[in-house]
């Protein structure tokens, strides 16, 4: 639970807030962050953050203003001097044009779904034995990277339109490892995720590895422009089902026409039937948050249902502009792709094709033409040729130029067996995010635009 | 938070009790105030209202070859800080391939500030908003379905220390903003025509700067035009031919295909697991051919306005005047103190004479990497760019950045725009929408068969340059002419 000295401090200053006829909200933002990074087979930096936050909201009728506090927030004093920073921006801000929402805590809540002490408390030796296990099996010839972020995230919200409060711990972690050709312009990586200390390991990852390494010893493959079977894998399917959601279920994308769904309704076909996405905050392979950061309840939440557009997202800005009812989604989702019904491994879903290209990772995804759903990203580690299921040759840089609508249409199988990817970055502050995807997507006519010289 | 006498004692005494206890190096850089203020107006309505105050500390010690690093937002805690990041380096150094090595340089002592008139966030908020409502209007045209004005303003307060005596104090001043007008084209498709605030390379980056109207303001009607004429606009067809690149995409085609492969923490292979690497080898210093002989980069600390000058890195290196490109060939890169060390080790000749001063965080609670300063192309003699496309039979003129996707070892690119003017025999014919390009690096710029002249030069800000884990967002400037390369395959397959 939060230190009683911060918690008491600002409910302190939220009590003399509603005393003082003021709409102000709150949210404490805490982090314990450790990161590991791996270059040249050495460890490049090894780095610990501690750092507190404090956003303050401040509502008076239609005008509206932040302020954000990194520092020490030490006693009312501070969450005070924040507040008053922020009644002073109101009042000269231009009322806007419609009324707005204010934020409010739904229900009090005090969650640790996922917290693990020994996460939290990972000491870095333990990941540098981790790495060394990896080189030492796979062989120092290669070059080794990585990184490997680990800490826990404290949330307390609080506001003056209710007397409830809301407060999250948990731990998250990601692992990357890349394995270089000294000589070869060639990369492999793995990918691991979770929320206890338990879940990353070297044995999985010297296994993957290990078991690409015959491939890439063979002679690459340069991909001519044209349209193919291709299987991305999870960390691809993730990557491009945040940008699809990004550009196509926001609702201020929706409603003023931005996005690849504007002029779609909610129950018409837009995808494959195949396709069923969730935001789930229940799912475990997710990071879960049961509510958001305007102190709404999250809850199952269908966006594509069997292909058919079944929700968007509205912040609050845009849900009072607009009349609709916020959604709670400011901050992290889980999403969640429902698996198909094909095999569980994309070998065997290849199996009767003579010919597919395995991406399981896009590099540097955009979105050329949002209001058509055009991406484009070219593929980057463990990227293979299947042969009638079999793995024979590595394939250079491909880039994937392509519309979400065809390649979410397309669907040829998708997996049996889900599978987690962790979507979170560590710009700014820490907030996890991670989506539950099928092992794989097999889709027919993708249009490759492109192809490097290097892998 | 004030950086007073009783911190730099607490600093020193961390220092040396961290040395003491057998570290090679050790800097410190304590943010007194990190400070920025963000305003958005949409459609006439203040979205955005927010300001930030980020204060606290951060210690860097190398140790046994390894970095460790910590960072506090609790300033009384900063014993504790010199402690956690002695012992993050001494656990890191249980893992060094290549033992990481600063050398020695002088203890540097100094000061910078970034010329400002009127410091934008001591202008009164009701003064800009003000502002900002009056050109919020001169957006406004039938057919502007929405109206965007953005303004990113900062102020940073830090002192660096280091375990060599160096000694920096800084503030640095940035103004960011970007006005755009949106509307529907004949499809019923967004289209957007934006223009951000940009700089002529002189001249102070205060207040004065945003409303100074032939930087920005000035702009808005201009914006509109374009806007409407794009809504009646054919489709860019999928074909090759010249393009023209003016500044507003030139910068982003340097920035992504120079810039970030020049820098020699990428080069080496430290960001291979995120950013990526690079197709340049430390073989390819003196040798390759980057571009065609009109092409000479320069990386230049000292452009007095720009968000990429600095005065002084983060590990207190002065900045420095020096070309990458020179007519063609590849001469020298973006570099930190450690990375030149690595790289003439790794060469086993001195491949590299000095740090290039681009060594920066984005803020306490960050490491120091490689970064940009101001990369940027050195105008030609081609004249105006009236003239280069008067001396062009086939070709688009291409400005702003809608998209931009590039290879993991910067090898190949895709770049979506706002707008193309397509130019027939050295005349401008039309105005067309959708525009993209891709092409491959080397092949791209060997094919610059023009750059513009001084008058066509000038520096884009950018504010959100992202890189290295944890990750960082880096504001920086680039100098940019106008620039046409041959035989680019534009447009998308239908």
């Amino acid at each position: 639970m939060l230190d009683s000295q911060t918690r008491d401090s600002i409910l302190h200053v939220r009590d003399e807030a509603i005393r003082r006829g003021i709409h102000a909200f709150f949210t404490l933002h805490r982090e314990k962050s450790h990161l590991l990074r791996i270059g040249n087979n050495s460890v490049s930096l090894n780095t610990s953050e501690d750092l507190t936050r404090l956003d303050v909201e401040v509502l008076a009728g239609r005008r509206q203003s932040a302020y954000t506090l990194m520092g020490d927030i030490d006693g009312p004093a501070t969450v005070r001097a924040a507040l008053e920073r922020a009644v002073a921006q109101t009042a000269v801000a231009m009322p806007k044009d419609y009324e707005p929402i204010e934020p409010a805590v739904a229900a009090s809540i005090a969650e640790q779904p996922q917290y693990d002490p020994a996460l939290e408390a990972l000491d870095p030796a333990a990941k540098v034995e981790t790495y060394e296990r990896i080189m030492a099996a796979l062989g120092r010839s290669y070059n080794y990277s990585g990184s490997w972020s680990s800490g826990s995230l404290e949330l307390f919200l609080a506001g003056t339109a209710s007397p409830a409060t809301a407060w999250h711990l948990g731990t998250d972690q990601h692992f990357t490892c890349v394995l270089k050709h000294p000589d070869e312009r060639w990369e492999l990586a793995i990918q691991q995720t979770g929320w206890r200390a338990d879940q990353v390991a070297a044995q999985p990852a010297i296994a993957e590895l290990g078991a690409l390494l015959p491939v890439y010893a063979r002679p690459g493959w340069r991909v001519a422009p044209g349209e193919y079977a291709v299987a991305f894998g999870p960390q691809a399917i993730g990557e491009l089902l945040g940008l699809a959601m990004w550009t196509g279920f926001m609702g201020r994308g929706y409603e003023e026409k931005l996005g690849w769904t504007a002029g779609r309704q909610l129950g018409e076909r837009i995808l494959s039937e195949q396709v069923t996405v969730i935001d789930d905050p229940a799912d475990a392979q997710t990071f879960r948050f049961g509510f958001d950061g305007a102190g709404l309840t999250r809850r199952r939440f269908p966006l594509i249902q069997a292909g058919t557009l079944a929700g968007l997202a509205y912040d609050l800005a845009t849900a009072a502009r607009y009349g609709r009812q916020p959604t709670p989604h400011a901050g992290s989702w889980s999403l969640v792709m429902a698996p198909g019904s094909g095999p569980a491994d994309v070998g065997d879903a290849a199996g009767g094709l003579e010919r597919v290209l395995y991406i399981p990772a896009l590099h540097y995804l955009n979105v050329p033409n949002r209001s058509q759903g055009i991406f484009t990203g070219s593929s980057r580690f463990n990227a293979v040729l299947l042969e009638n299921g079999t793995a024979t040759r590595p394939i250079f840089s491909t880039r994937i130029t392509d519309t979400f609508a065809k390649v979410f249409g397309n669907i040829e199988a998708l997996s049996s067996r889900p599978v987690p990817v962790n979507l979170s970055s560590t710009y700014g502050r820490r907030q996890p995010e991670g989506a539950s995807v099928p092992a794989y997507m097999l889709c027919s006519k993708v249009s490759v635009t492109d192809c490097a010289d290097s892998f | 938070m004030e950086i007073d006498a009783v911190l730099d004692s607490a600093v020193a005494a961390g220092m040396a009790q961290t040395m003491a206890a057998g570290a090679q190096y050790c800097d410190v850089r304590c943010y007194s105030e990190d400070a920025s203020e963000n305003l958005l107006l949409y459609d006439g309505n203040l979205e955005q209202n927010a300001a930030e105050l980020e204060s606290g500390l951060g210690v860097r010690v190398l140790c046994g070859g390894a970095w460790g690093f910590a960072a506090t937002s609790r300033v009384r805690e900063a014993p504790q800080a010199f402690v956690r990041a002695l012992a993050n380096a001494r656990t890191a150094a249980a893992l060094v391939g290549v033992p990481l090595d600063m050398g020695r340089c002088p203890p540097v002592s100094g000061a910078y500030r970034s010329p400002v008139g009127r410091d934008p966030l001591d202008v009164p908020l009701a003064e800009k908003l003000d502002f900002l409502r009056r050109l919020d209007a001169r957006l406004a045209a039938p057919f502007v379905q929405h109206r965007l004005i953005r303004l990113q303003l900062q102020r940073m307060t830090n002192r660096f220390w280091n375990s060599e005596g160096s000694r920096i104090d800084r503030q640095l001043t940035n103004c960011f903003a970007t006005l755009m007008v949106m509307g529907l084209d004949q499809d019923h498709r967004m289209q957007r025509r934006s223009h951000e605030l940009w700089t002529s390379g002189r001249g102070t980056r205060g207040w004065e700067m945003v409303l100074e109207p032939a930087l920005w303001s000035g702009r808005a009607e201009q914006v509109t035009e374009e806007l409407g004429q794009l809504l009646q606009a054919p489709v860019v067809e999928h074909r090759r031919r010249s393009v023209i690149l003016l500044p507003g995409q030139g910068f982003l085609q340097v920035h992504e295909t120079i810039g970030h492969p020049l820098e020699l923490d990428r080069i080496l292979g430290y960001e291979l697991s995120f950013a990526g690497g690079s197709f340049v080898t430390l073989e390819s210093f003196g040798r390759l051919q980057y571009g065609s002989e009109k092409l000479t980069v320069s990386a230049f600390g000292g452009i007095e306005n720009s968000p990429g000058s600095f005065g002084y890195d983060d590990e207190g290196t002065p900045e420095r005047d020096y070309l990458l490109i020179d007519r063609g060939l590849l001469v020298n890169c973006l570099s930190s103190r450690a990375m030149i060390n690595e790289a003439n080790q790794r060469a086993g000749r001195r491949l590299f004479a000095a740090s290039g001063g681009a060594s920066r965080a984005t803020a306490f609670y960050r490491a120091p990497i490689d970064r940009m300063t101001n990369v940027n192309i050195v105008p030609g003699t081609d004249g105006t760019l009236d003239q280069i496309v008067a001396a062009t039979e086939d070709g688009l003129i291409l400005d702003c950045p809608t998209s931009w996707s590039i290879g993991s070892n910067r090898e190949h690119f895709h770049f979506g725009c706002e707008i193309a003017w397509e130019v027939r025999d050295g005349q401008i014919a039309r105005v067309l929408r959708n525009p993209t390009y891709q092409g491959h690096t080397l092949e791209f710029y060997r094919s610059l068969s023009a750059v513009g002249d001084a008058s066509t030069w000038r520096v884009q800000q950018v504010p959100n340059c992202g890189k290295g884990e944890p990750n960082q967002i880096m504001e920086i400037g680039h100098g940019v002419p106008v620039l046409r390369f041959d035989d680019v395959l534009t447009g998308e397959r239908s």
